[in-house]
């Protein structure tokens, strides 16, 4: 009987990805949010009208609800790591676990320490010190997301750590390799400010609808005129961000690389097509279908215009030696941890760099064995080994694709709406603000579609050359499994309705709302972080 | 003498801020870039709002 059951890996692995998906419908409009609310209050405190006060505080009770929801989906995925990915845990928990830490310690305690302030603290801080307070607040939810994606750019590159034979797990080496990890540092850029236009877009979109309304007119056309300039400038450093993180993972993680452009074959001249639509046959290895535009892939992807692109077929094929070197690696681990001897311990540190791809090949080994397989055996092993060093193009390709077209139609919609605003017209445009309305979504969307490129990408490591995925769960029996993937789904699916009926509500209520019974039919009034005097509004 | 400790104490931060910036450029240009692209993008939104007040007025004026 093999001892990883694929099924109860395939179960943690949807599991994770539920877990964190969801989470992540939160976490861009906290990061954004926080910024533009920092920005807002800028606004007021240099002008001192009453108007920026109130769109400070009226979204940053918007924020309140998004933030107090999200965290309450973030605190399980960390036992997650405990209870459904004990092997991942005790291979990196010593480097993986040291920044989940400080995220915890410094960034979380620090942002709910400072969101008090700010929610309570108008009547009770000067003007200055309650700016420094949203500032803070705005750099402490970014942090958060600073230290988790250092954790995670660990597991895209890992650096800053070695393989301790002695202790069988990965041990520190570099704290300032880990922090400053060239992975860490451009997925921290992209997606702190791909949450600045999640948060853009979502304050556009109830503005938009606030004016197709004609209500608060005089609000909303102030916030959109600042989201759209926010979200114009923050889209257009998310493309950017993203253009230098692909070029990251050329250099480190090609196999992504090539499935996110759907690219089989290595290309040999520059006029090589960035494909615009495909459909990727991972079983043929193939693609069935292309509209490409030539020219493109090799300065997109390299940026140079000679330099060749490895394609998925060669590098597996390239994958061929090291998965050789990686069972060699894994044997002389074996004896090693059972005689101690500097033979096989020299025999290792000659292969160490590999051993991931031993482990890898475990899962083709007769009982996932690597002893047992003979040396008539040894190539089929190899060569299906090799078919698993490569991600799910379909799914990477496709992730990539929705998540890139989106962005690009922000920068339009932004584009737009900013120059309607300038122009003082926003008012007539009212197809244009419908689409804000419809578009609050798509960057969360985008975000989402961001994560499963790189995270689908990166298979099928979840430490990257170093441990395979399918050896990287518990040893749970599938019903167990079966069982916490319902419970977190209904739990999760009940955040997601709770997050909806309150954003409804209180965006339906308008800043206006609070010391006013039910303005809006059926929303009712619920006073919230909202004090005396705070719908006086003389800008109306 | 106040005058002189609030220049003392920007003198300070400015020198921090230069320090951090040297550092932070050489082993962690990413995250330079994030620091001084989000204060750019929180200034120009800013700006955004402070150019609205300004139309509002000229069109007051003007009517």
């Amino acid at each position: 009987m093999p001892l990883i059951d694929p099924t109860v890996v395939d179960l943690s692995r949807l599991q994770f990805a539920l877990t964190a998906l969801y989470h992540f419908i939160f976490v861009p409009l906290t990061l954004g949010m926080t910024i533009i609310l920092a920005a807002m209050e800028t606004t007021y405190v240099i002008t001192g009208k009453q108007v920026y006060k109130d769109m400070t505080q009226f979204w940053g009770k918007l924020f309140g609800i998004n933030f107090a929801i999200g965290v309450a989906t973030g605190l399980t995925m960390e036992f997650e790591f405990g209870t459904n990915w004990s092997m991942f845990s005790h291979f990196v928990g010593d480097v993986f676990g040291t920044p989940l830490a400080i995220e915890g310690l410094m960034a979380f305690f620090m942002e709910s320490t400072f969101i008090g302030l700010m929610f309570f603290g108008w009547d009770r801080l000067s003007r200055p010190a309650h700016l420094a307070v949203t500032y803070l607040v705005a750099l402490a939810s970014n942090l958060s997301a600073l230290w988790i994606l250092i954790a995670n750019g660990f597991m895209q590159d890992p650096k800053g750590a070695s393989f301790n034979p002695d202790t069988m797990r990965m041990q520190f080496n570099s704290f300032v390799q880990l922090v400053f990890s060239p992975d860490a540092q451009a997925k921290f850029v992209h997606t702190s400010i791909a949450g600045f236009v999640a948060g853009a877009m979502f304050i556009m979109g109830i503005s938009a609808y606030y004016l197709l309304t004609n209500r608060h007119k005089e609000f909303a056309a102030r916030s959109i005129r600042m989201a759209a300039v926010f979200g114009l400038i923050s889209t257009l450093a998310v493309v950017t961000l993203g253009d230098a993180l692909g070029r990251l993972d050329d250099l480190l993680q090609p196999t992504k690389i090539a499935a996110i452009e759907g690219l089989w074959h290595t290309t040999t001249s520059p006029s090589a097509p960035w494909l615009v639509a495909a459909l990727p046959d991972d079983k043929t290895q193939s693609n069935v279908f292309e509209i490409g535009v030539p020219y493109v892939l090799t300065p997109l992807i390299t940026h140079t215009f000679d330099e060749s692109i490895p394609g998925l077929i060669d590098l597996e094929a390239a994958a061929g030696p090291k998965i050789l070197n990686g069972i060699k690696a894994i044997d002389a681990l074996q004896q090693y941890s059972t005689t101690h001897d500097a033979a096989s311990l020299a025999t290792f540190k000659q292969y160490e760099n590999d051993m991931g791809y031993g482990f890898l090949a475990q899962q083709n080994a007769p009982n996932q064995d690597l002893n047992a397989i003979t040396p008539a055996e040894m190539p089929a092993v190899v060569q299906q080994t090799e078919l698993e060093t490569i991600p799910n193009v379909f799914v990477t390709f496709w992730a990539f694709r929705i998540m890139m077209f989106l962005g690009f139609y922000f920068i339009a919609l932004f584009a737009f709406v900013a120059y309607f605003s300038l122009k003082n017209q926003l008012e007539n445009k009212r197809f244009l603000l419908k689409l804000c309305m419809f578009s609050i979504p798509a960057p969360i969307l985008a975000s989402e579609f961001g994560w499963i490129t790189a995270e689908a990408g990166r298979q099928p490591w979840s430490v990257y050359g170093w441990l395979p995925t399918f050896q990287a769960a518990s040893s749970h029996n599938v019903g167990y499994m079966i069982f916490s993937l319902i419970g977190f789904a209904l739990l999760y699916s009940l955040f997601i309705a709770a997050e909806l009926y309150l954003m409804f509500k209180y965006a339906r209520l308008g800043p206006q709302s609070h010391d006013h019974a039910a303005p809006v039919s059926g929303t009712g009034a619920l006073p919230m972080f909202a004090k005396p005097g705070f719908a006086a509004k003389s800008w109306e | 003498m106040k005058t002189f400790a609030k220049f003392l104490g920007l003198a300070v931060v400015l020198l921090i801020a230069i320090v951090l910036a040297v550092l932070c450029g050489d082993y962690g240009p990413w995250y330079f870039a994030w620091l001084v692209g989000t204060t750019m993008i929180i200034l120009i939104a800013v700006a955004g709002g402070v150019l609205f007040e300004t139309q509002l007025e000229i069109q007051k004026k003007g009517s």
